[in-house]
């Protein structure tokens, strides 16, 4: 329980980054979608396969919380959790470069629904193409301060 | 440790998931089903915000409040304390019940020109030793004025809200006022019917200042409570202007006698003076 609200408060968190975030990068035609990157990297982190009902849920919630179309962040959310889930074994042959590959491309994936869903009459390709290199130099970052401070980056969910 | 690959069954119900989200994108893009669930959302979002902002800021934002308006006030409290006080200064000089008007020559000119804008100017108190006022022979006052004009203040009169308080005697960074009870100074005072004349010297104490007169030269029989008034004869202060009562007589032998009088102003009382060249 004490974990499930854990995991909820730090989604609210992010999801308040998120949106502060998004602000300040859209004048540039980036999106970072720092949600959906939080949940692929604590599915990815997880000891055990996350169930489609938990993807769900989160996923909802997300919705819910950042006051998008309900199912957007679920579809997305499950999607992920089942390509995690499907290759959680095959991640660990793979180098971080890949993984890092695989992340920013799934990120760029998401703005691109996302924006389909929900700015479907100014689509921009600027924006998917400028995202796609942003979202795969965050994760470049990320994966490199994991690396040089593992212990502070290994968080218990 | 490995993780299992999903089985059948949960490859179907994360099937049966996405097939579930999408049912819920489908009716929220082409309806308004969710609307009273958001709306619930966003008024619990928004009165929760303002709950957990009146539980934990605006505590603290009115301790910050109260102790921005309590300086603000104190200011103010100064500001019109200092208004008042210049007002009082004003008063002192354009008051008809003041004696300073028995002087025909200041007042004269401010009544042809229907103008009570005494030349005087305001001046603060820098600095004073009360315990020095009250125990020791040496009076003096620091004050600092603020110059209207290029005067030179040395030999100028100095006086707050009650009465004369001394004159300026030197001019450095502030300047040194000389007060009536200091023993060095001495005050040509007489009675209203210039029937007696004297110099009433400081005493050393605070208020009192000492006037010493051999009485078989002046016969006019002086009563305690009589009022002095300068004389005007140093050419430092203007005549008749009211200096303080009688408070005591000592007759120290056959040919002195010393009047005690007890002066109209306290230079402890206000830190603003009116600094007037005569």
């Amino acid at each position: 329980m004490i974990s499930l609200l854990k995991r909820l408060f730090l989604i609210i968190f992010i999801n308040f980054i998120d949106q502060n975030f998004a602000l300040l990068f859209s004048k540039i035609f980036i999106i970072i979608p720092l949600t959906f990157l939080a949940f692929s990297f604590y599915v990815y982190k997880s000891d055990k396969n996350i169930s489609s009902l938990e993807a769900f849920s989160f996923g909802f919630f997300v919705d819910l919380i950042s006051d998008s179309y309900f199912g957007l962040n679920t579809i997305i959310f499950c999607l992920t959790t089942y390509l995690i889930n499907q290759n959680a074994n095959s991640f660990k042959l793979f180098s971080y470069l890949q993984i890092c590959l695989f992340f920013g491309l799934s990120a760029s994936a998401y703005v691109g629904f996302s924006q389909l869903i929900v700015n479907l009459y100014d689509f921009s390709y600027t924006t998917l193409l400028l995202s796609l290199f942003a979202n795969i130099i965050f994760c470049f970052v990320v994966a490199l301060v994991a690396s040089y401070y593992p212990q502070r980056l290994s968080i218990k969910l | 440790m490995a993780r299992a690959a999903p089985t059948p069954g949960q490859k179907l119900s994360f099937i049966f998931f996405i097939i579930l989200g999408s049912l819920f994108l489908y009716i929220d893009i082409t309806s308004n089903n969710f609307k009273s669930i958001k709306n619930g959302f966003k008024s619990f979002k928004i009165s929760s915000f303002y709950v957990v902002k009146e539980i934990s800021i605006e505590p603290l934002k009115s301790i910050v409040n109260l102790s921005k308006s309590k300086s603000k006030l104190v200011e103010e409290n100064k500001d019109l304390r200092e208004a008042l006080e210049i007002s009082y200064i004003n008063n002192y000089l354009v008051s008809k019940e003041n004696i300073f008007f028995k002087d025909k020559e200041i007042i004269k000119k401010a009544h042809n020109e229907n103008n009570y804008k005494f030349e005087y100017d305001i001046a603060y108190l820098k600095s004073i030793d009360p315990n020095m006022y009250k125990c020791c022979d040496k009076h003096r006052m620091y004050i600092d004025i603020k110059q209207n004009s290029d005067n030179l203040y040395v030999e100028s009169i100095v006086f707050n809200t009650e009465g004369l308080v001394g004159q300026i005697i030197d001019e450095s960074r502030f300047y040194e006022v000389l007060l009536l009870t200091d023993i060095s100074h001495s005050l040509p005072v007489k009675l209203n019917s210039s029937e007696f004349f004297c110099n009433a010297k400081g005493s050393g104490r605070s208020e009192y200042i000492i006037c010493t007169y051999n009485h078989l030269v002046w016969t006019k029989e002086i009563e305690e409570n009589q009022i002095f008034y300068t004389s005007g004869l140093g050419g430092i202060y203007p005549k008749d202007i009211e200096v303080g009562h009688v408070s005591s007589i000592e007759i120290i032998d056959p040919t002195q006698t010393n009047i005690e009088i007890k002066l109209l102003a306290n230079p402890l009382n206000g830190d603003m003076f009116g600094v007037l060249k005569y």
